[in-house]
């Protein structure tokens, strides 16, 4: 038998992001209701059709029930006990990086995403967000040349509020669902990316969310919209400081692909996720869409879930234009208590549509770790195809996995297959590989990421190395 | 009127029987099965209301079985004509249960209802009255085949139960046969208890008529090394609904299950399944296949429930659907939910119409359209129909699919 | 020889062929004519459109005919039903023969081979007389009595599979049979048993067509024409020489030959 205690250890790596920031922030006060919704919008100065999306969002949002059906277990969130803005204090308007206060470069420095001009990453663009606010975006007057727009949402809301209007709220619409609706009424920042007709993103954009007030929530919003013939790669990265309280994260992604148009968005999630006896963590509530408007439009995701005390994310494809593509590509690991509940949604309904769904999912210790999702064909997606492959691997036997794919049918010249298997770490497999002089914590480190092999492919290349090493830590000790 | 109000005003129900009492108590509680929930969801509300819709009063047509009895050894028996069976022989016996025995295993399964998902076994236990239910004890070696008839009249919403206990080391063959009639419904529920190291080789062929309902469900415990095989037929309903649930309640055992389901106009067909692995070494090989044409729809929910004491468990299921017009919905939904880490486990679905490149082929080969699809869909339904006993020494089932495909 | 069977009717003559799939164009312009007797080899690298020619003489749904015609016996047989062409003595050899599950080998072959029977105005074959019929063919491809009872090409090694085609085409007796790379995936023995399997079937009221990458399977039958497909369209044609010409060059020589015209 695999042994227990080496397993426990391997999980055990401590949270290496988890420092929290001694900074001054502003915050305003605990609770929700219009008048905070007021306030923040007026914080953000905002035009007032935006305050009218809030408070409208808002509305729907107290008509409401949180969800249950996801049969996770958690505690009551206390709506009323979060802080909804919170914003390290600084000049009003800042011109260049080097008026960032210098903590907060040192923050990003920390978490190896280096802000300032010496330093910063040469091939990717970076949009930093500290809790409620957006503190930097690099490369912008390169980007700038090309007509690409990668900014803060709040920014955008100045500059180019008519592409706002025009989009926001498309994909996922306010009263979408419970997350969605109170993210819609109190989002506070997030990136906007705009890639005009026929550019190919010259590089990488990419956002990190750094959570580190304890009693505030983050909500934020990202809009990503690609023009005919245009193509971005957009990565995601997420950590938090560890605090014994559970801290909420409701996110909205909206991505928009027109004609010919390919959107890749890649996440690393690695929230806070709580201490081995559950307290703590982050309760990663997201809802993330795209939606391939144009003829052959693609829109791919890929996430690396490793952290968070609880995970609901879905990020969805909906293939509307002909031959439209969507893609998902996921590995999500759980350890100790956290859950996730994490899939897609590829509806179809467009013809010719296209869409492959490749997720892994790796529980430890007594987490439960959940595959959910939907493939649907309408009656006009004639010609469609799907295909989908959802491989669980269970580590140790408190562990948890489940596989619940909803498959619907309404078009006869269309294709759905779906596989699924479970699979454990075999001692054949281990004792081969330690045989040949490799170390157990490596053998097992080398299992598991040839299990998620087809998953790492599709992320792009400095992501995927980080991945990697980042499932070896969570994974270290927790096999045996 | 509602369905409790028929069943306590109705006087040929003999409202006396302990486990009637009990269960109708609980459907009071819920007089309707939760319409939002996962198993009674895609469950179409207009055709389970027409279900319950039929006077439960209790005719006793005569009723003429369709198939001719080919071979003298076949035990073959009816539900509702008082069927009377105490056979004991050398090698083998077949007793009744008695009443003490009947409600002592319906109890057993009781407790463990749930109001939800066994609601047609309330509904059924509600409505049933001593001389529709049947209930057997079976013990011994080399026994005869046994078919067991049950059948609905028209206008009329009919309810047989069947119980049978499989005594340690018995090994039979046993075909059920549900028959609805014009306009009617039948509530069909059945209890099998297989004890150590026996094994029941399962046929079940429903098959309609014009506007029929059918609710059959079919509860499964199986005790260690014993052997459970499943061949399921169901067809021409208005409303079928075919819930399985099977409960290895000590591991080591092996449950084997092929199922077919056939859709046309607009009827609604749907299988649903939970298999729940209570012990290690634990063996499932399933196999649901559907054909759904014209306005029909067609489901499956089959859930693998595999908790940490089931270890080693070796568990495959797979949904296979053609979908054969613009007009015809599918669903279906694989589940596995596993804790325990030793465990083999896949499911797999898929939907797609008659493959395109085996009928090309075959047609360059010459064989017309229509016959490359008869060899293709004989091919789907052989699997199937092969597996269900006693059956298919005597009627060509495949034929007769064939023929109205 | 070759003018003297030209004296007869031809059996199959593709006239300026255009065709297209999913509004992509494959064939621009393809014409060739087979008289009985000839064997016709095509070549040309993958992506020509020397498969796709094969199926749409075939008759795959797949494919739409947007100009030109395809003639056989004289017959313009654009709108015919697969089924229809192969029970007039059309074959076409599979490149990659489709596995078909469940559905027995045996029962296939009888079909088949009666559905072209009651075409012929033969009279249609039992189990019993087929089976016998059967043990005969087996002989021409050395297969094994036990391949009868598998399933339609399942599990059935590379090999297996191309002499199963060839099995059929004993069976059916067909007027034109076009072999879409049934040389891929043999060994040295397999190859040999296939090509005398060919030489044996063909005689002087059948054409051959020959579809293939290498010269290996055309050292063993030698045809009268090579025809060089690129890019939907016949570029180069001649006789058996320019294969071994073209084995000797490679594919590049053919795109010179594209330059120059």
């Amino acid at each position: 038998m695999v042994n227990e205690n080496l397993v426990k250890d391997v999980v055990k790596e401590p949270y290496k992001y988890g420092f929290v920031t001694d900074i001054e922030t502003e915050k305003i006060a605990k609770g929700l209701n219009e008048d905070i919704i007021k306030l923040i919008s007026q914080k953000k100065e905002e035009p007032k059709y935006l305050l009218d999306f809030r408070l409208k969002a808002f509305k729907k949002w107290q008509k409401m029930k949180e969800p249950d059906w996801a049969g996770l277990g958690y505690k009551q969130i206390d709506y009323q006990d979060i802080i909804y803005y919170s914003a390290p204090k600084q000049k009003e308007k800042i011109s260049s990086l080097d008026e960032v206060d210098p903590k907060l470069l040192e923050t990003f420095d920390k978490l190896g995403i280096p802000l300032t001009e010496q330093k910063k990453l040469t091939n990717v663009a970076v949009d930093a967000v500290f809790d409620s606010v957006s503190i930097a975006t690099t490369f912008r007057e390169e980007l700038a040349e090309h007509g690409v727009i990668f900014c803060s949402i709040s920014e955008a809301v100045k500059n180019h509020s008519d592409l706002i209007e025009k989009y926001l709220g498309t994909v996922v619409p306010a009263s979408d669902n419970y997350f969605a609706a109170l993210n819609s009424a109190v989002f506070s920042d997030g990136s906007f990316v705009y890639i005009p007709k026929g550019v190919t993103c010259p590089m990488d954009l990419s956002s990190y969310f750094r959570i580190n007030s304890g009693d505030s929530g983050q909500f934020e919003r990202t809009l990503i919209i690609a023009e005919e013939s245009s193509s971005v790669s957009y990565l995601e990265g997420c950590t938090a400081p560890m605090f014994d309280t559970n801290t909420l994260h409701a996110a909205v992604v909206e991505l928009i692909a027109l004609d010919d148009a390919s959107i890749k968005y890649s996440t690393v999630q690695n929230w806070y996720a709580g201490d081995e006896e559950g307290i703590g963590g982050i309760f990663n509530f997201v809802t993330k869409r795209g939606k391939c408007l144009g003829k052959r439009s693609k829109i791919s995701w890929s996430q690396v879930e490793t952290g968070s005390a609880i995970t609901w994310k879905y990020p969805s494809c909906l293939l509307l234009g002909e031959e439209s593509v969507g893609e998902f590509y996921s590995v999500a690991l759980t350890n100790n208590l956290q859950q996730a509940d994490t899939g897609t949604k590829m509806i179809h309904i467009g013809p010719k549509t296209k869409s492959t769904i490749v997720s892994k999912g790796i529980s430890a210790g007594n987490s439960i770790n959940s595959y959910r999702g939907l493939v649907k064909m309408g009656t006009k997606a004639k010609g469609s195809r799907n295909y989908s492959q959802c491989d669980s691997m269970l580590i140790g036997d408190q562990a948890s996995a489940n596989t619940f794919p909803y498959i619907k049918s309404q078009q006869p010249n269309s294709e759905i297959e779906h596989e699924a298997s479970t699979c454990r770490i075999s001692e054949d497999q281990l004792f081969y590989l330690q045989s040949r002089g490799i170390e157990f914590e490596e053998a097992v480190s080398m299992m598991v990421s040839g299990f998620c092999r087809d998953v790492f492919n599709q992320l792009p290349m400095e992501f995927a190395a980080e991945a990697d090493k980042l499932l070896a830590l969570k994974l270290e000790g927790s096999v045996g | 009127m509602k369905i409790i109000e028929k069943i306590k005003t109705n006087k040929s129900i003999d409202n006396q029987t302990e486990i009637q009492k009990i269960c109708l108590d609980k459907l009071q509680s819920t007089p309707l099965p939760n319409l939002k929930s996962e198993q009674w969801r895609l469950s179409n509300k207009s055709k389970l209301s027409d279900f319950l819709d039929y006077s439960v009063n209790e005719k006793d047509p005569k009723f003429d079985t369709p198939f001719p009895k080919t071979s003298q050894s076949t035990i073959r028996l009816v539900i509702g004509e008082n069927c009377q069976i105490n056979l004991i022989k050398e090698n083998f016996a077949i007793k009744q249960l008695s009443e003490d025995q009947l409600v002592k295993y319906i109890k057993e399964q009781i407790s463990c209802f749930d109001q939800n998902e066994n609601w047609s076994d309330l509904l059924n236990l509600s409505l049933n009255c001593a001389k529709n239910t049947l209930g057997l004890k079976i013990s011994g070696s080399e026994i005869p085949p046994i078919e067991i008839f049950s059948h609905a009249s028209s206008n009329t919403l009919n309810a047989k139960t069947l119980v049978i206990c499989l005594e340690k080391d018995c090994d039979i063959d046993l075909l059920q046969v549900n028959l609805g009639k014009d306009n009617s419904s039948l509530s069909q529920s059945t209890f099998f208890f297989l004890e150590e190291n026996s094994s029941l080789n399962h046929g079940v062929v429903s098959y309609g008529e014009n506007k029929s309902n059918l609710l059959n469900s079919l509860n499964v415990i199986q005790q260690k090394n014993s052997e459970y095989n499943l061949g399921s037929l169901h067809y021409k309903f208005s409303y079928a609904r075919f819930e399985i649930r099977i409960k290895q309640s000590e591991g080591n055992a092996k449950t084997n299950i092929k199922g077919m389901q056939i859709s046309k106009k607009d009827e609604q067909i749907s299988t649903y399944t939970k298999i729940d692995f209570n012990g290690p070494n634990g063996f499932l090989d399933q196999i649901n296949k559907s054909l759904a044409d014209d306005k029909s729809h067609a489901i499956f929910e089959g859930s693998i429930i595999v908790p940490k004491i089931a270890q080693k468990t070796n568990a495959s299921q797979l949904s296979r659907n053609l979908l054969l017009s613009n007009l015809t919905q599918i669903d279906t939904k694989p589940q596995l939910e596993i804790i325990a880490d030793d465990v083999k486990c896949k499911h797999g679905a898929t939907i797609s119409q008659l493959n395109e490149e085996e009928l090309f082929y075959m047609r360059t080969r010459g064989i017309t359209l229509t016959e490359a699809s008869k060899l293709q869909l004989s091919s789907y339904f052989q699997e199937i129909i092969s597996f269900i006993p006693v059956s298919k020494d005597r009627w060509d089932l495949l034929d007769i699919l064939l023929n109205e495909n | 020889m070759q003018s003297k069977m030209k004296e007869s009717d031809p059996i199959l003559e593709v006239e300026n062929l255009y065709a297209s799939t999913d509004n992509l164009p494959i064939l621009k312009g393809v014409s060739l004519t087979v008289y009985p007797g000839e064997i016709h080899a095509i070549m040309g690298r993958n992506g020509c459109g020397k498969s796709t020619l094969s199926k749409i003489i075939a008759g795959h749904p797949s494919y739409n005919i947007t100009n030109g015609d395809i003639k056989f016996l004289g017959e313009n047989i654009n709108s015919l039903e697969p089924e229809e062409r192969a029970q007039s003595g059309i074959f076409l050899g599979f490149q990659y023969p489709i596995e078909i599950p469940g559905v027995s080998n045996l029962e296939f072959l009888r079909v088949s081979t009666n559905a072209r029977r009651k075409f012929l105005n033969k009279e249609e074959l039992d189990t019993f007389d087929f089976e016998e019929l059967v043990k005969e063919k087996l002989e021409i491809v050395k297969m094994d009595h036990a391949f009868l009872s598998r399933s339609v090409n399942q599990g059935f090694s590379g090999g297996e599979k191309k002499r199963n085609e060839i099995l059929q085409m004993a069976l059916l007796e067909p007027k034109i049979a076009i072999l879409d790379e049934t040389d891929s995936g043999l060994d040295i023995d397999a190859l040999r048993i296939v090509a005398s399997g060919i030489k044996k079937i063909s005689n002087a009221q059948t054409g051959i067509i020959l579809i293939t990458h290498y010269q290996r399977l055309l050292d063993e039958i030698e045809p009268h024409y090579v025809h060089v497909m690129s890019d939907g369209q016949i570029i180069k044609t001649g006789e058996s020489d320019l294969a071994l010409e073209l084995e000797k060059k490679g594919y590049e020589w053919t795109d010179n030959f594209i330059k120059e015209n």
